[in-house]
């Protein structure tokens, strides 16, 4: 590969997708197609959804194709593509379409990249995927509890195996988060705030320990209101076990935010809470800290890498959340800017870039 | 040939290290704590007693630590990490380059200005002049890591034969390395998560074969490889030594059966000669073979008046064949070194044993003999001594040299057979278990002698692969096995083609069990006492000599000439006693430790005789054999 190689992406979602691996997706995909610091990685790229429900353009030197819901659809349109064009790189964003992926390398002679996120390579794959992933040039990990994951069932050189993590977007910035505050009546509280999907399959995310935390912060004099952005499937129970703690005045289930909210929320908050035990990365522990709010999770899975061992946020065993939450409570914010830069300096766009450009590099010095 | 003494006065003052560093590469990660440098550095305490030091780079991105032992030069200038004048370079270095004289030499006719008196500075003159090409200058055993600053990346190297250790663990943020795996979990940032294919390789080998260690997250910088780390991550290693492709090179231009003998002596001589460059007195480990006497009387020919030679006497050996004494005494006789007979008792090894398992660093059936003779020879005052260790493997020594080809003439036709191999097995182990279970290898030999490695895992075994479910969970058993690839990877060490059955079965013993065994128990087991074991018939110069010859050799040919190399040639008697090796009652003696051991550790029903399958076990499981903070977990 001695020009920009080109590049067929296979993916669940990407532009105009939701959801963490579409955003995932988009930040790879646009950081190795860019022409910045590093200069153009792959060109040119296209890209085959299974789904792509809102409407987006992707950035110059990127092409995605219509999305192609259907199994079989997929697979014959994502073969005819690689037919019909020049395919140095294949790109595949999820381990169930790693067969596939692996098939068109193949047959083109091309290199393959497969992305892993987290829970869909925790337990160990059918033998198709994970023969397809052996097989892989690069895969990318976006944690190293991820990483270690995919090293636990794939007999792969370890050196192939890369943590390309998350990263966070500009908008996420520390500002004002009183006026949200003064709008909900709650000047003189200290606020903790939880974001993500609030589903009965998602129930690790744990916003069950936060509730029955809540008690005890009171006891202990914290006059505390949990806010809880997100909706699904398991609000209701959430609300039922807010009543049977007795902290039902004191949580506020407000329901989904669209971006501009969600960073007023995240400026809000006094501290961010997400004692999850099954993020592959953790996103929303970087967005509260790039809006400068503190963050708390469990040191357990991929939150470890958001929170960076606890030198960006805290990282704490389940059996001492309460301790944490209490502790933490009694602190003043510290200096949100400062947190922020922090946090762009590891996961920002230009360390994102770089980590991409390097990965995708890394292919061509080895050919 | 007479050892260039204006070079030794002044060479080599390191002699024994432990090295170690962190470099957390990735932009997310932070900068690596100072504790986990030192924790990890001193726990290496045992090979470098006499000095520490560490550096950072300006960034504190990257730290390098090692632990020396000086035996002269305790100067701040040969110090490590030692740093190039123009601050560019910084190398950690375990090992000794016997060519340095050479080196220096060229590098000083080319305008290099050498500041110290230690052979470290020279990998850090070479790397600036020829970067990573420079691993093809160096003639030695070593393990170094250099950090260069302009690229921001660390090189990794470690020499063709792996006679010095060098582990890494990458998790994916943060690349680290260390002499020792025990040493890389003291730092308490490296994860115990097991590698099923170390166990499932120790149960088959009775070492862990690399690059695997029991840890998933800990692997062996291969022998003969160089690793890059940068931004990017860890490179896969890169090969610049393979002993199938100095054999093949060898078979490729063959020398006549007649200069066996000259090219052995010559060559060997030469070897010792390079192996004796020091600025402390070098003895030897004697026992009544053909190896250590050959290199015995070769010392004195190269130049060496005293020697001091150390063999082990037992009193369970006293008065038969297997006594080495008596002969040891002739050998030394002959060759004017002064002997100490060291005598070992059994209540001495049941009282070391905890000691010896808390040193291992990686768990092997055997190094109880060579932990005796370093001890033996550090009671001397010795601090570094001349070993036979490899003669078998480059001379044609063992019984393999014989047994595999004869398998493979004799029963790799019929095992070529689909299936008749499980049929075989199956038959067996239903109409005579009793026999099955007395002897394992017969079950196997026609499911694996069509092939070298299959007949080679038959001859070293320690289990074969029916039998792991015995050993360990069934499943667990299955992971290994897929993730060791046992027999493609004997069968890698055959490529190039070496050319002859004798180079082949050279290379699969130097590869395997001299690499994996021999090698690593020499430098744990030297380690522990302070004494750097030298090994003059490991050396890829000297295989380079001997591989145009191997095609020729036989069980007897090579040993002959290795034995008539020196100007006064070995005593008749050598020649014709049976091989012993340093040989040690530890059949009886692992025996009596593997009953004392717990029941649930040898509850597996086997025949008699496989002592070292029921010693491997206890080993395994062994609390001393798992690192500290394991134990207190």
């Amino acid at each position: 590969m001695t020009s920009a190689p080109a590049m067929l992406a296979l993916v669940t979602d990407a532009f105009g997708g939701r959801g963490g691996i579409a955003q995932y997706n988009r930040d790879f995909l646009s950081a190795i197609a860019d022409p910045g610091s590093e200069g153009v990685v792959v060109s040119p790229i296209t890209v085959l959804p299974r789904h792509a429900p809102d409407q987006a353009a992707p950035p110059p030197g990127i092409q995605q194709m219509p999305q192609q819901p259907g199994r079989v659809a997929y697979a014959l349109k994502a073969l005819a593509l690689a037919a019909t064009q020049q395919v140095d790189l294949v790109f595949c964003g999820h381990l169930y379409m790693a067969p596939l992926a692996a098939t068109i390398a193949r047959l083109k002679g091309a290199k393959l990249v497969i992305q892993t996120h987290g829970i869909e390579v925790w337990p160990w794959p059918s033998r198709l995927q994970r023969g397809a992933l052996e097989g892989a040039d690069l895969v990318l990990c976006v944690s190293r509890y991820t990483r270690a994951a995919v090293l636990g069932w794939a007999a792969i050189a370890p050196e192939r195996v890369l943590v390309v993590p998350n990263t966070v977007d500009e908008e996420f910035t520390p500002g004002d988060g009183a006026s949200l505050r003064a709008k909900w009546g709650l000047e003189g509280k200290r606020v903790l705030l939880t974001v993500g999907r609030i589903a009965a399959r998602e129930r690790y995310k744990g916003h069950d320990r936060v509730i029955q935390a809540l008690p005890q912060l009171v006891t202990l004099g914290h006059d505390v209101i949990y806010v809880v952005v997100g909706e699904g499937d398991d609000v209701a129970r959430l609300k039922s076990l807010a009543t049977n703690t007795g902290v039902a005045a004191r949580v506020r289930f407000v329901g989904a935010f669209n971006r501009k909210m969600l960073v007023d929320a995240y400026r809000m908050a006094d501290l961010f809470v997400m004692p999850s035990t099954g993020e592959g990365f953790g996103i929303a522990f970087l967005e509260a800290m790039a809006s400068g709010t503190p963050a708390l999770g469990l040191a357990v899975a991929g939150a470890r890498d958001a929170l960076a061992d606890g030198e960006l946020g805290t990282a704490v065993e389940e059996s001492d959340l309460v301790g944490a939450l209490a502790k933490l409570l009694a602190q003043a914010k510290a200096d949100p800017l400062s947190l922020a830069e922090s946090v762009r300096i590891r996961f920002g766009r230009v360390a994102f870039a770089a980590c991409a450009a390097a990965a995708v590099h890394r292919l061509r010095d080895a050919a | 040939m007479v050892v260039d003494c204006a070079a030794s006065c002044h060479l080599l003052s390191h002699v024994m290290c432990g090295v170690n560093g962190i470099f957390a590469y990735h932009s997310a990660s932070g900068p690596p704590s100072e504790a986990e440098l030192i924790a990890t550095r001193d726990a290496m305490r045992a090979r470098g007693p006499d000095g520490a030091g560490g550096w950072w780079s300006s960034n504190r991105r990257c730290g390098l630590g090692h632990r020396r032992l000086s035996i002269l030069d305790l100067s701040d200038r040969a110090s490590q990490p030692m740093i190039s004048d123009d601050g560019r370079l910084v190398v950690v270095f375990n090992g000794e380059i016997y060519n340095y004289p050479a080196l220096r030499r060229e590098l000083e006719a080319g305008g290099v200005r050498f500041r110290t008196t230690s052979d470290t500075e020279v990998l850090l003159h070479l790397y600036a002049c020829h970067g990573a090409e420079m691993v093809h200058r160096l003639r030695g055993m070593f393990a170094f890591a250099i950090w260069e600053k302009t690229r921001r990346g660390l090189f990794l190297a470690r020499d063709p034969y792996g006679i010095k250790p060098l582990y890494t663990a990458n998790d994916g943020w943060t690349f680290r390395f260390a002499s020792q795996v025990k040493a890389l979990l003291a730092g308490g940032a490296v994860s115990r998560d097991p590698e099923p294919a170390g166990v499932v390789g120790f149960h088959l080998f009775g070492s862990v074969p690399e690059p695997f260690t029991l840890y998933r997250e800990i692997r062996s910088l291969p022998a003969g490889h160089t690793q890059w780390v940068d931004a990017a991550g860890p490179r896969e290693p890169k090969p610049f030594a393979n002993l199938a492709g100095i054999l093949a090179a060898g078979a490729r231009n063959p020398a006549p059966a007649s200069e066996l003998n000259m090219r052995v002596r010559t060559a060997v001589l030469d070897s010792v000669g390079a192996h004796l460059l020091a600025d402390v007195e070098v003895g030897a480990f004697l026992s009544a073979g053909m190896d250590s006497g050959a290199l015995l009387g070769l010392m004195r020919d190269a130049g060496q008046r005293e020697i001091r030679a150390i063999t082990l006497a037992f009193d369970e050996f006293d008065g038969t064949d297997e006594d080495e004494a008596p002969l040891a005494a002739r050998i030394a006789e002959r060759y004017g070194a002064q002997h100490i007979v060291r005598r070992v008792s059994e209540g001495e090894f049941r009282d070391d044993l905890p000691a010896i398992l808390e040193a291992m660093d990686q768990p092997s059936i055997d190094g109880v003999n060579t932990w005796f003779t370093a001890k033996a020879a550090k009671e001397a005052g010795l601090k570094v001594a001349i070993s036979g260790l490899g003669g078998d493997e480059l001379l044609a020594g063992y019984p393999s040299f014989v047994d595999l080809p004869r398998w493979r003439r004799r029963f790799g036709p019929l095992a070529a057979v689909p299936g008749v191999g499980r049929l075989a097995h199956l038959v067996l182990t239903t109409m005579a278990p009793g026999f099955a279970r007395a002897r394992p290898k017969v079950l196997g030999m026609l499911e694996h002698a069509n092939g070298w490695a299959g007949a080679y895992l038959l001859r070293r075994g320690l289990h074969l692969p029916h039998e792991l479910p015995q050993l360990m969970d069934a499943d667990l058993a299955r992971e290994g096995l897929r993730r060791l690839q046992p027999l493609r990877r004997l069968a890698a060490s055959l490529e190039p083609d070496p050319g002859s059955d004798t180079a082949r079965v050279c290379a699969l013993e130097s590869v395997h069990y001299m690499r994996n065994q021999l090698l690593r128990d020499a430098d744990w087991a030297g380690m522990a006492h302070g004494v750097e074991i030298r090994t003059p018939l490991v050396d890829a110069t000297l295989l380079q000599s001997i591989a145009p010859v191997m095609g020729g050799l036989t069980l007897r040919t090579g040993k002959a000439a290795l034995a008539n190399a020196p100007t006064l040639p070995l005593p008749d008697e050598v020649l014709s006693r049976a091989k012993t090796g340093f040989a040690v009652p530890t059949g009886s003696w692992m025996d009596a430790a593997a009953a004392a051991a717990p029941p649930s550790i040898d509850k597996i029903r086997e025949g008699k005789g496989l002592v070292s399958r029921r010693w491997s076990r206890v080993v395994l499981a062994s609390p001393a054999a798992k690192p500290r903070e394991a134990r207190a977990a």
